[in-house]
């Protein structure tokens, strides 16, 4: 299967796993990612261990598959990709519009100095992981070079003359024999839930918290960048809802949220946590005496709070209703994690045009192959864009479907 | 090397997986202990076996070469093979006990009810004389999603075609699955209701054939409310067969919390154990649903196939038969069943993963492996460390450090750009396991100020016990130390993970911090060093 090739849409942890056990079987990969990391939004996430245990979050396999993927001759990562269009005649023949990558792989040394000098917030974007080369990146959406040419700092301070902000894009055609839809999920955006995301700046969300954690190992207020006294976790933030016709469990929050949460604690015991949910959702082999700890340590509360407001010192007054008694209760925290749930992709309406697969009711790719072993045409999904799952699963669907593949590059 | 897989089970993942073999081409037997095997292939291909009335006893060899011994019909039987696929069926245990609940004409299980639901002429004469039903779901354990499903499937049936008023009595309700979010909206619209408990469980009675009394307080109403259900349906726990968990032992595969046949750790996922060449798929690792079992089937078929002609150049474990006195530590206590017994004590290459455990344990020193002995570490160590343009005591550090995570957190912390001490140096092990006295003696002696054993977290490690064996060996160190008066602080363990940048850059400065006020170790080989020169005067003056 050595002339065989394929395409790999999505350079997430499913994107990455399907990638390497391709590429052992010596099959060429060439994996397209739209970003400028790999690793999708599983490669921000923290190790949340505690007690020096593991918890099998699975966030270290993130960057396992990464490190073996980007280290792999058979695999080709093409880095700012979109794909424009697709057609088969007994082959694939994709074409690719690839996002000038401004930061030159070969000449940076991953110094930071752009990042050091760049004088706007967040427009010099720094990875997560080592294997992630280049460290930094670009972001075109902020950076004033792209809005209005004023400014070259980086360019000019950069000592390996690395960048190069007037580089143009390109255009690419990847011929494969089979491709996978890796493009994984969109976090729900709760700016228009009543809990002020956006605007008051202690509101953040999970997936914000994880990257925290990742690079500074705690939890801080983004306002004053101190460790809170009071956090609370709000479960099923855009998940388990019916007005949004949402009517799915993104599986993964309560785990996520409960890791962090105890994570929190052993690290800033001084720090109060309290949870907000509708049911625990079970998760981990250990589930059982996890969450004995879980309810001696961590306040649960029972319920979705209504609104948050931010008082006059930053602080945030939630309100919620305490079923026993009845009554609506506020309560003041320093920190407000929004337990976002886990929705299609952004692109699912483009590549469902593309390859003429049909998203399900709710807007995820569950693909072919979850009926049958053997795509009839050659095109396959894993991880979070077929649904909610976490990242072991994400890595099992890979597997599943890179046997998909094989069998069908095999017939 | 024997390219024969043998599949264990009868039930529909083992159906996948043989059938996903089969297309593939590979070779198969299906060994089942039941009198017939529900897989239907061909068996004249010849490429397909299938052995009922089959138990197994013993497992010998490595993956290529196991050898299995069993019997059949109750006549020994030899299986050769080179891989192995375990997917028996998991088991329903009937949860009655946790509700004080026996079971009854009105008192049954999930799975009862399941029968009653089939279409059965007879059966549906029980269900039209019942008016209520209350399904009783983890109010004391927790539930999963598999059993979620089943409760709202049937009280949804229950409701909509045989009219049957049903409650569900439940803590947490497990919708973590697909589609179950949607069912539990389908069952509240067909009528059935929830009562959920957060705190306090219900109060059930039972006596002899009445109904039973159910009395609860219900939160959102804040009122008491008392139901007598013509039928209480009592939900299930879901867990490894006995054979299954006999098959872990014949295999010497690790268990989880709950004896199923695969250790809770990330690196196993999905279908791999401890022992290279056996694989676990479906029920017999976990609970699993119909989809979650397609794909362990399809992984596991992935991983055979993966197997074929996987070649490493790296040194395995050798025994030198001279010193070897038989003492069976290093069979004991390898996690990864690479050492077998014939009339001598011998690795087997294949399964040998390198994690240097059975050398460090070795009490004759008859297990090495060559590029892991404290004298080739020793020659990575180097020196470094002394004093700076400042005159100030810069230690030098030797941080030994588990290949997998913390040798990695430490690539991160670079990049991240954490500052990291000076002094320090990073000596890259498999496993930490394979640290004994001669390596972080053998730094200390090579000048180091301070000594850090950098490993996996429990639960985490590769090895399974290999970041437990070095806590050991670092605990005896430095109570040792504390014993002859030397400074315990300077040897320290602590477990990372491979994205700990920030973590990793912590702990090495606060240790560096540590070191700095306990000054020079005493134990510098003066003047032996080239770079110590000044470091001497500083020990010196120490004295």
């Amino acid at each position: 299967m050595a002339d065989k090739n394929v395409l790999i849409i999505g350079g997430g942890v499913a994107g990455l796993s399907a990638a390497v056990e391709l590429a052992v079987l010596g099959i060429h990969v060439e994996l397209v990612e739209k970003s400028d990391f790999l690793g999708g939004h599983a490669i921000g996430y923290a190790c949340k261990a505690i007690d020096n245990t593991c918890v099998k979050c699975g966030a270290c396999m993130v960057e396992e598959k990464l490190q073996s993927a980007v280290s792999h001759p058979n695999i080709k990562v093409l880095r700012g990709c979109q794909i424009q269009d697709i057609s088969k005649n007994h082959r694939f023949s994709a074409s690719i519009r690839q996002e000038p990558l401004v930061i030159d792989r070969k000449k940076c040394t991953n110094c930071g100095l752009c990042l050091d000098r760049c004088p706007v917030d967040r427009a010099i974007l720094q990875g997560f992981s080592k294997n992630n080369h280049p460290f930094y990146a670009v972001n075109k959406e902020r950076c004033l070079y792209f809005k209005d040419h004023s400014c070259t700092i980086c360019k000019d301070e950069c000592p390996e003359t690395a960048i190069d902000l007037d580089k143009s894009a390109s255009e690419h055609t990847i011929e494969a024999d089979a491709v996978l839809i890796a493009t994984g999920f969109q976090p729900f955006n709760p700016k228009n839930k009543p809990y002020g995301y956006g605007r008051f700046k202690n509101v953040v969300t999970a997936l914000e918290l994880e990257n925290m954690l990742k690079r500074s190992g705690g939890a801080k207020k983004p306002s004053d960048d101190k460790p809170p006294q009071k956090v609370a976790f709000i479960q099923c933030v855009g998940s388990r809802d019916a007005k949004l016709n949402h009517l799915w469990c993104s599986k993964v929050c309560c785990g996520s949220a409960l890791r962090m949460a105890r994570l929190v604690r052993e690290r800033q015991p001084e720090t109060e946590v309290t949870f907000f949910y509708i049911d625990v959702q079970t998760f981990g082999k250990d589930f059982e005496p996890f969450y004995r700890e879980v309810r001696e340590d961590i306040r649960m509360i029972r319920a979705i709070p209504a609104d948050i407001y931010e008082t006059e010192d930053q602080r945030l007054k939630v309100n919620f209703v305490n079923h026993p008694l009845h009554e609506t209760r506020e309560d003041i925290f320093d920190l407000a994690i929004l337990s976002v749930g886990i929705t299609p992709g952004e692109d699912i309406g483009t590549l469902s045009r593309i390859f003429e697969v049909d998203p399900d009711e709710f807007g995820f790719l569950k693909g072919e192959h979850k009926k049958m072993p053997v795509s009839r045409n050659g095109v396959f999904t894993a991880g979070t864009v077929q649904g909610p799952m976490s990242i072991p699963e994400a890595i099992a669907t890979a597997g599943s479907a890179v046997w998909g593949i094989i069998q069908y590059l095999k017939r | 090397m024997n390219n024969t897989t043998l599949i264990l089970g009868n039930g529909p993942c083992a159906g996948i997986v043989a059938e996903n073999l089969l297309t593939a081409g590979a070779k198969i037997i299906i060994a089942t202990r039941d009198d017939t095997c529900n897989f239907d292939g061909s068996a004249d291909t010849g490429a397909l076996q299938i052995m009922t009335q089959t138990r197994l006893i013993s497992c010998k060899g490595s993956v290529g070469n196991f050898r299995i011994h069993g019997t059949q019909k109750n006549k020994p039987v030899t299986i050769d093979a080179g891989r192995v696929i375990i997917s028996e069926e998991d088991q329903r245990m009937p949860n009655f006990s946790l509700y004080g609940l026996n079971g009854s004409s009105n008192v049954i299980t999930l799975s009862q009810m399941k029968h009653l639901l089939k279409d059965s002429s007879s059966e549906k004469t029980i269900l039209s004389e019942i008016k209520k039903v209350v399904f009783l779901s983890g109010l004391v354990k927790e539930s999963t999603p598999i059993i979620a499903k089943d409760v709202m499937l049937f009280s949804l049936l229950l409701q909509k075609d045989s009219n049957i008023k049903t409650y569900i009595l439940t803590k947490n309700l497990k919708v973590a699955g697909d589609g179950l979010e949607s069912l539990y909206r389908d069952t509240k619209n067909a009528g059935t209701i929830y009562i959920k408990f957060t705190d306090v469980a219900p109060d059930i009675h039972q006596n002899d054939e009445d109904p039973v009394r159910i009395e609860f307080f219900d939160e959102i109403t804040s009122k008491n409310f008392r139901l007598t259900p013509d039928m209480t349906v009592v939900d299930e726990s879901i867990v490894p067969s006995e054979y299954a968990s006999d098959l872990a032992k014949i295999f010497d595969i690790e268990i989880d919390l709950s004896g199923f046949v695969q250790a809770d750790n990330v690196h196993r996922y999905p279908v791999l154990t401890n022992r290279k060449g056996i694989m676990v798929a479906g029920p017999s690792r976990s609970i699993r649903d119909v989809d979650d079992q397609r794909i362990d089937a399809e992984n596991a078929a992935l991983a055979v196939t993966g197997l074929s002609g996987e070649e490493t150049k790296a040194q395995k474990a050798q025994v030198h038969d001279g010193q070897c006195i038989r003492c069976l530590t290093c069979y004991r206590l390898c996690p990864y069943h690479a050492i077998t017994l014939n009339s001598r004590v011998v690795v087997m290459p294949d399964a040998c993963e390198r994690c240097g455990i059975c050398a460090t344990h070795c009490p004759r020193h008859a297990v090495r492996i060559a590029d892991l002995e404290p004298e080739a570490m020793s020659a990575l160590i180097g020196t470094g460390g002394g004093i700076d343009k400042q005159q100030t005591f810069v230690p030098f550090i030797v941080a030994f450090c588990c290949r997998r995570s913390a040798a990695r957190a430490r690539d991160l912390a670079v990049c991240m750009g954490y500052h990291l001490p000076q002094g320090l140096r990073i000596v890259e092990v498999p496993c930490s396991g394979a640290l004994s006295y001669d390596h972080i003696f053998g730094a200390l002696g090579n000048n180091a100020d301070g000594v850090m054993v950098l490993t996996c977290h429990k639960g985490n490690c590769h090895s399974e016990q290999g970041n437990i064996y070095a806590d050991q060996t670092v605990a005896q160190i430095r109570e040792m130390f504390s014993r002859i008066g030397f400074e315990k602080e300077r040897i320290l363990i602590q477990t990372l993970a491979s994205n700990m940048g920030a973590e990793f850059a912590r702990i090495a400065g606060r240790f560096e911090e540590t070191i700095k006020e306990l000054g020079p170790s005493r134990l510098k080989k003066i003047g032996l060093s080239e770079n110590s020169t000044p470091t001497k005067s500083k020990i010196g003056k120490r004295k």
